[in-house]
């Protein structure tokens, strides 16, 4: 019998352009996640599970999660291992933390994510030459096309399949860069209106520096524990009620049969919500952290998610429906666009949000209102080829 | 050395500069002001049959003609070429000869920063050409054309260029470009 395992805790490094290294990312963390839970220090932790896509470009350093269990002075007992899933490796941290514990194989789990991104002005060239080799490098890599090109073409087939508009896009910025904006730790804490973001440089048209996530150095962690030892030390608490993965085989542009759908996300949300009695999302999410890394992404996934018919997504976010106060209150940490996306810390830092909106510890500004009790974490990663979903709940089935 | 010892040598000093602070007598290391990695490590491979099983894919390509691997014993066509067919896993593989035209499915532009090696080239133009006749689209860049005068459809077709880097071995690869037009 699975057992159960619940969220407890955690806290962020500051995200941006950081002067600051990887260690002392992972440091700031660290100390973030621990001073947050009460009764629970790196003495209690039994595993260590380390989200990290690009360290040995970024940071010239391999082997890094023992190197996070010296930083934080866990002596790590049961298991640990770093995961690499480019923009989902938070997530499929976290979901290796889960089985973990559902397996019996240890109580208390530390969950990091840590990514330095931004090597100084003059060396963005090599930031891109590693988001790109996310693709097949020999036949797509070697095309040069950077990550707001490559989704460019997606927000693109879909506007020329369904209709979707320029200003629905933006639409997306607008709503999650305002979340952000009362979010302490994201990198773009502006607000912003749709001719901000119309008006902003068409790096990748359609799409417009605005509806583009950014190169983000950033942290966070959480601790993930058994059921026994969450009541110990809680009354609020998230318990994982379903995670799903599926991933095509189709890595390279070369073999991807859509670019306007991402039915990968559509077969792990169905897992998650089968495994979590989920029949009737847009009823029962409360709160949703879904993979914005451009605004076309989040348009895409309102559809393949389950919330809306197939090209309806523009008119999800155009209809009010993914606001606070709609049917279902998406990134309200601010998502990808807002907070900035060091990869291998998103997946992490969204757990950790739909967490503190069961708490009500996040800023009121973006409060989810009526006490949240239910929610879901999304991640694509690649070409789009995988995508990761979790549902979180208060309760536990 | 005991952690008595350890205690006492790591007592705090205060911010003051410690006793052998002279940097005149300190000595100097030196690491080389560039280093020459083993392999090459741009983004095209090294193309002969030394380094890459499917070097018969750059050989054709070399003599201008853009082709893939189809399986024996399934049939399925692939791209890119592979070593083991990802349908059935026969390794029992056939090159064979793809059209060199087909029609933009999609495209996109690189304005910003390019990655590595390509910075020199922005803006340029990539996308996914649709190929006539066969059930494959390929990632390719786009050449010989602004971003705003292309269209979803527009016929496009392929064009062998020689790659000149930092290997004496003669590499290539393919680009598209708006058909008709010549470089």
């Amino acid at each position: 019998m699975p057992r159960n395992a619940a969220i407890v805790g955690g806290g962020h490094a500051d995200w941006g352009k950081r002067a600051a290294t990887w260690k002392d990312l992972a440091q700031e963390a660290g100390k973030a996640t621990f001073d947050d839970v009460d009764g629970l220090g790196p003495d209690d932790v039994e595993g260590l599970f380390l989200g990290a896509v690009q360290p040995e470009r970024f940071a010239f350093q391999s082997h890094v999660a023992p190197l996070a269990a010296e930083l934080l002075g866990v002596d790590v007992t049961k298991m640990i291992a770093r995961t690499e899933l480019a923009c989902a490796s938070g997530q499929a941290a976290l979901r290796y933390a889960w089985l973990a514990i559902a397996a019996g194989q240890l109580d208390v789990a530390l969950v990091l994510g840590v990514e330095k991104m931004n090597l100084g002005d003059d060396y963005v060239a090599e930031t891109q030459a590693s988001m790109t080799n996310v693709l097949d490098r020999e036949f797509d890599g070697v095309n040069g096309l950077n990550a707001p090109s490559f989704f460019s073409m997606f927000a693109q087939r879909h506007m020329h399949e369904y209709g979707t508009t320029r200003e629905q896009l933006a639409k997306v910025s607008v709503k999650n860069k305002n979340h952000a904006a009362n979010n302490p730790y994201a990198q773009f804490q502006q607000e912003v209106d749709v001719d901000d973001v119309l008006d902003s440089y068409p790096i990748a048209p359609p799409l417009c520096l605005l509806d583009c996530s950014g190169i983000t150095d950033g942290a966070a962690g959480l601790l993930l524990v058994s059921e026994e030892k969450a009541r110990e030390l809680t009354d609020t608490a998230a318990y994982v009620t379903g995670s799903g993965q599926s991933c095509m085989a189709a890595n390279s542009i070369n073999n991807l049969p859509s670019f306007s759908a991402w039915p990968q996300a559509t077969q792990a949300a169905e897992e998650a919500y089968d495994q979590a009695g989920i029949e009737d999302p847009v009823k029962e999410l409360d709160v949703a952290e879904i993979h914005d890394c451009f605004s076309i992404s989040e348009i895409i996934e309102y559809e393949d998610l389950g919330w809306v018919e197939k090209g309806e997504g523009g008119q999800f976010i155009e209809d009010g429906r993914s606001e606070l106060d709609g049917d279902i209150a998406v990134n309200p940490r601010g998502g990808l666009l807002g907070c900035g996306h060091p990869l291998g810390a998103t997946g992490v830092s969204q757990a950790l949000e739909v967490y503190k909106q069961f708490t009500g510890e996040v800023e009121s500004a973006r409060q989810v209102p009526d006490s949240p009790e239910t929610g879901l974490i999304h991640n694509l990663s690649g070409s789009g080829s995988v995508h990761s979903v979790m549902t979180l709940a208060r309760d536990p089935q | 050395m005991t952690d008595t010892h350890d205690q006492a040598d790591a007592r705090p000093d205060g911010g003051e500069p410690s006793e052998d602070a002279d940097e005149s007598a300190r000595r100097t290391i030196s690491i080389p002001d560039s280093i020459e990695l083993p392999r090459l490590l741009d983004f095209y491979d090294l193309q002969d049959a030394d380094h890459t099983r499917i070097h018969e894919f750059y050989d054709r390509l070399r003599e201008g003609s853009l082709s893939t691997t189809q399986c024996e014993d399934c049939g399925e066509l692939h791209f890119p070429p592979r070593v083991v067919c990802p349908e059935c896993t026969s390794d029992d593989l056939d090159y064979v000869s793809l059209p060199h035209e087909g029609t933009l499915f999609a495209f996109s532009t690189v304005r910003g920063s390019g990655p590595l090696g390509m910075t020199d080239d922005v803006p340029f133009v990539t996308g996914v050409v649709e190929l006539d006749g066969v059930d494959l689209r390929l990632s390719a860049r786009i050449d010989g054309a602004e971003y705003d005068d292309l269209a979803i459809g527009d016929p496009v077709e392929l064009e062998v260029v020689d790659i000149d880097g930092p290997t004496d071995q003669h590499r290539v690869f393919y680009r598209f470009r708006p058909r008709g037009e010549t470089a």
